[in-house]
């Protein structure tokens, strides 16, 4: 995907709408007020966006602690046979429980390909999760990292808000 | 706490407004329709919702790459008498959008994101002058799923 070209009003549009939308009946024609563009020429922008995937999710952030997911751990995979890492990766993003798989890269000083994030609403459900994924798939070499505390969760500003 | 106090159309108002919030003029009134409420009690629940502290924000969530943007995790073996300071220099940085402490000897998870790879690059060397500490840059090759949304009505 070649990365778009936005003009100044496109900024400012993407500016607002990547904050948080006005508390109001009518978020959109107050952010295009505050832009100084048209209501018509915001949600034509965003929705443009949002079709062709720039915007990857359109809505509400919500913290899923206070959603009754408390509990997530990343969990690393060791996959030495190279052939199997995208059928491995593929089945294990099939899982529901599962909300980010990806491989990366792997180092000398941490040999691990695939990482998968799993949720959980009780204690204990993301160990279980991750053992009889370990055992269906037959990898049997994973790392368990829970989360002890949060440090830091922010989204990201592309684009200031004007 | 707050699960209990969500009731079931809060659930239902949820789960369409995580990925299918209205592009629409009157985006709460079209919510409004789908659950059987009024725009100002839909709005009202939004709101409450909001300020109970679910609701984190409404609003787009951009693609990094679809931006021309690149994203790593990075990990960091950090003893405790360093953690602090560790911790501290990694989050001044805005490019540094999670960071979680796990229960492991590679303790601190952060993922990063940048214009480009020199600068993912120079944050982390600055990172490591800083504190002296080695961080392990994992880029993607490949990504299988990023989904964000929570099953509300069924949880």
């Amino acid at each position: 995907m070649d990365a778009p070209k936005f003009n100044e009003n496109e900024r400012m549009i993407l500016g607002c709408a990547g904050d948080d939308l006005p508390d109001s009946p009518t978020p959109y024609a107050d952010l295009a007020q505050a832009c100084g563009v048209e209501e018509n020429t915001a949600l034509a922008l965003l929705d443009r966006l949002k079709q062709s995937g720039v915007i990857r999710r359109f809505g509400a952030t919500l913290r899923h602690q206070k959603a009754g997911y408390g509990h997530n751990a990343m969990v690393a995979w060791k996959i030495d046979d190279a052939g199997r890492r995208l059928e491995v990766g593929q089945t294990l993003a099939d899982r529901p429980e599962i909300s980010h798989c990806y491989l990366r890269a792997r180092r000398p000083e941490w040999p691990y390909d695939l990482y998968t994030m799993i949720h959980g609403q009780s204690p204990g459900d993301c160990l279980k999760l991750a053992r009889s994924l370990s055992e269906e798939l037959g990898v049997p070499d994973f790392t368990i990292l829970e989360s002890v505390r949060e440090l830091k969760k922010t989204s990201m500003t592309y684009f200031p808000r004007p | 706490m707050a699960p209990e106090r969500m009731d079931c159309l809060d659930r239902r108002i949820l789960d369409i407004i995580q990925s299918g919030f209205p592009l629409a003029p009157r985006p709460y009134a079209e919510v409004g329709r789908q659950v059987g409420l009024t725009e100002a009690e839909t709005l009202a629940r939004v709101r409450r919702l909001k300020q109970m502290g679910v609701i984190r924000r409404i609003g787009a969530s951009f693609n990094s790459r679809g931006l021309g943007w690149t994203s790593t995790l990075c990990a960091a073996s950090v003893p405790e008498d360093k953690l602090e300071a560790f911790i501290k220099e990694v989050n001044r940085h805005p490019e540094v959008t999670h960071n979680y402490l796990r229960k492991h000897e590679c303790n601190v998870w952060f993922t990063l994101i940048a214009e480009n790879v020199e600068r993912v690059e120079a944050i982390l060397r600055s990172v490591e002058d800083a504190t002296g500490i080695p961080v392990l840059n994992l880029p993607a090759e490949k990504l299988f799923k990023i989904k964000v949304d929570f099953n509300m009505a069924g949880a």
